[in-house]
């Protein structure tokens, strides 16, 4: 196994106390938090507008993320961006860059990828209708004491401790 | 000069955008020093064999919002200008629980799912493409969802506000709900470790201050 | 946390946390602090470069433009401002400005029935942080006279091509431009712009019955 070359995560509170200060400073240069499934949203209505300007215009969610600079300058997109450069090179630097499909012991690549997806496609249901997801609405909402994303807090947890027993094949 | 920086009109919309690849790349530094890009390690957190996700996430909240009360307090901050998501009670209470059903069947947030990504993990990508689609769908059956989406507006209402109580008071109260979590969490790692005869997973027993270092500089 | 290093550092940071929360109820609202900060000497120096103000005509060229961000707020009464504002003008009270906030690429000028409490109200804004603030200069009176009733009273070809300038503008906003040049030989007269005739208008006009009966207003203040 290639892990034993990889060096062990860090300590979590301390990389939460280092997530909560990038946290803080988008607070404080940008007046905003941080978010992620914002910018799966921008990039779908770029998607929807560059297919058919005409619908994405005429839906009310996507016609939102088509004012300004665009879905494509989206503040968001280019932060994910950021996110995705940051955790290759953090990967590289600690070594921990591997091809795989990450999977409990007892269910197959195949199976583990389907449910992947699956699993994506319900987010996205969740997240539009919460307005965010674990970094636009817990993160960010939680720092800032706000009561809708304390009840996504709240919601996200408790559905995901309910149905684990039930999905305990995938993962143990 | 007080802060927001952006909202005070000190740059423009293209410092914003470096800005928010800057940040961007710091926080992808942290998820993955965390281990937050490991779908198992996530789901474990449902399982009770590894809290890390409840570790990292809660001391995120509490560092931000005892950073936001104290620079707010020492004006620095003009926390009048922050944006904060606007509540709407109903929507956000369903979108959690169906957002949590995915949550613990892909181990993985649309966040971390970034980071899994890009470091190798296939079921990250399918995550990711999951992700869209799913926004896309929603998306498209937006008019038939808007009704419910819109529902039970409060606008921007935080905690302090709907139980009248002084911001401090809840900050304090959170910070101690907080550490007795972390507690409890380690308390419930230490039995799940004892009990099980599989090794647990790799996490923070050995030291490895580096990477986050790392992300501070970055 | 096995390791002894790694349960300090997690000690430590508890430790802090609990300090600052503990600390947090004493220590009152964290918004309680929106002190607006006088840089007098910044300030001074926009009102030196005349980087304060906007003049009626600058102004109604923004409009016109559709300057992208622009906000146009009338700081005067409620009624005053239901009689007769500025095109796209938006009424907003002096009380309400502290509590009122923008966004960081919105353009704000300010404008009252005179000059004075705009002027107050930028200083104000500008103490508050916001850089992008400016005030009408004559305040309404500079917009009726300049914008929606200019005159032209001198023949020098500048104070002439001036006067065509603002005469567009004005029939923009269909205003009544007028040349008091009477005596003037017929060849060299500006030809008056018809009202109306700068064909259809983006802007709501105000009914010719309001604009005059604000002019009636403006010259008995005179």
């Amino acid at each position: 196994m290639r892990r034993s070359a990889a060096r062990p995560y860090a300590n979590p509170y301390l990389a939460g106390v280092a997530l909560g200060l990038v946290l803080l400073t988008a607070f404080v240069v940008m007046g905003r938090g941080l978010g992620a499934s914002g910018a799966f949203a921008s990039s779908t209505a770029g998607v929807v507008s560059a297919v058919a300007p005409e619908r994405a215009q005429a839906n009310a969610y996507f016609a939102r993320y088509l004012g300004g600079d665009g879905p494509w300058l989206d503040w968001l997109l280019i932060e994910i961006i950021g996110v995705a450069i940051g955790g290759f090179f953090s990967a590289l630097v600690a070594g921990r860059l591997r091809v795989a499909v990450e999977r409990g012991p007892r269910i197959s690549s195949r199976a583990r990828l389907t449910t992947a997806f699956g699993a994506g496609a319900v987010m996205g249901l969740g997240a539009v209708l919460a307005r965010g997801c674990t970094s636009g609405q817990a993160l960010t909402g939680g720092a800032l004491l706000s009561v809708g994303s304390w009840l996504f807090i709240a919601g996200a947890f408790a559905a995901a401790y309910a149905v684990a027993p039930l999905a305990r094949r995938a993962w143990t | 000069m007080t802060a927001p920086y952006f909202e005070l009109g000190y740059f423009g919309t293209r410092g914003a955008l470096v800005a928010a690849l800057v940040i961007g790349i710091a926080f992808g530094w942290c998820l993955e020093s965390a281990g937050m890009g490991s779908a198992r390690k996530l789901a474990a957190q449902f399982y009770l064999t590894d809290l890390t996700v409840f570790k990292v996430m809660f001391s995120a909240i509490v560092t931000t919002m005892l950073g936001l009360f104290w620079l707010g307090r020492l004006g620095v901050l003009d926390l009048s200008r922050v944006y904060v998501p606007e509540t709407f009670l109903l929507p956000q209470l369903v979108g959690g629980l169906v957002f949590g059903i995915g949550f613990a069947l892909g181990g993985l947030c649309p966040g971390t799912s970034c980071v899994a990504a890009v470091t190798g993990r296939l079921d990250g990508v399918a995550l990711v493409l999951g992700m869209w689609s799913g926004v896309l769908a929603t998306g498209l059956a937006f008019p038939s969802l808007r009704a419910f989406y819109e529902r039970t507006p409060r606008g921007t209402l935080t905690l302090p506000q709907v139980f009248h109580v002084p911001y401090g008071v809840v900050v304090l109260l959170l910070v101690i709900v907080a550490l007795a979590g972390f507690r409890g969490a380690e308390w419930i790692e230490a039995r799940a470790t004892s009990r099980s005869d599989e090794p647990p997973l790799p996490n923070a027993s050995r030291e490895a201050t580096r990477p986050v270092a790392g992300g501070i500089g970055v | 946390m096995t390791d002894g290093r790694g349960r300090r550092l997690t000690r430590w940071l508890a430790g802090a946390a609990l300090a600052l929360g503990v600390l947090a109820p004493l220590a009152g609202s964290p918004y309680s602090s929106r002190h607006a900060v006088i840089d007098v000497a910044s300030l001074a120096r926009s009102v030196a470069r005349e980087e304060d103000h906007v003049t009626a005509l600058e102004l109604a060229q923004w409009i016109k433009d559709r300057r992208p961000g622009l906000r146009v707020l009338d700081l005067r009464s409620p009624e005053e401002y239901t009689a007769y504002h500025v095109p796209r003008a938006e009424h907003l009270s002096l009380d309400s400005l502290a509590t009122t906030t923008f966004r960081a690429d919105e353009t704000i000028v300010l404008y009252s029935e005179g000059g004075p409490h705009a002027a107050q109200a930028w200083v104000f804004l500008r103490a508050l942080g916001y850089q992008r603030v400016f005030f009408l200069r004559g305040g309404l009176y500079e917009w009726l006279e300049q914008v929606m009733n200019p005159t032209l009273g001198d023949t020098t070809p500048a104070a002439r091509a001036a006067f065509a300038h603002a005469a567009e503008l004005s029939r923009y906003f269909g205003g009544v431009p007028r040349s008091d040049l009477r005596a003037m030989p017929a060849d060299d007269a500006i030809p008056l712009p018809r009202a109306g005739s700068s064909g259809g208008s983006a802007v709501p006009l105000p009914s010719k019955r309001t604009v005059s009966r604000v002019l009636q207003i403006r010259r008995r203040g005179c």
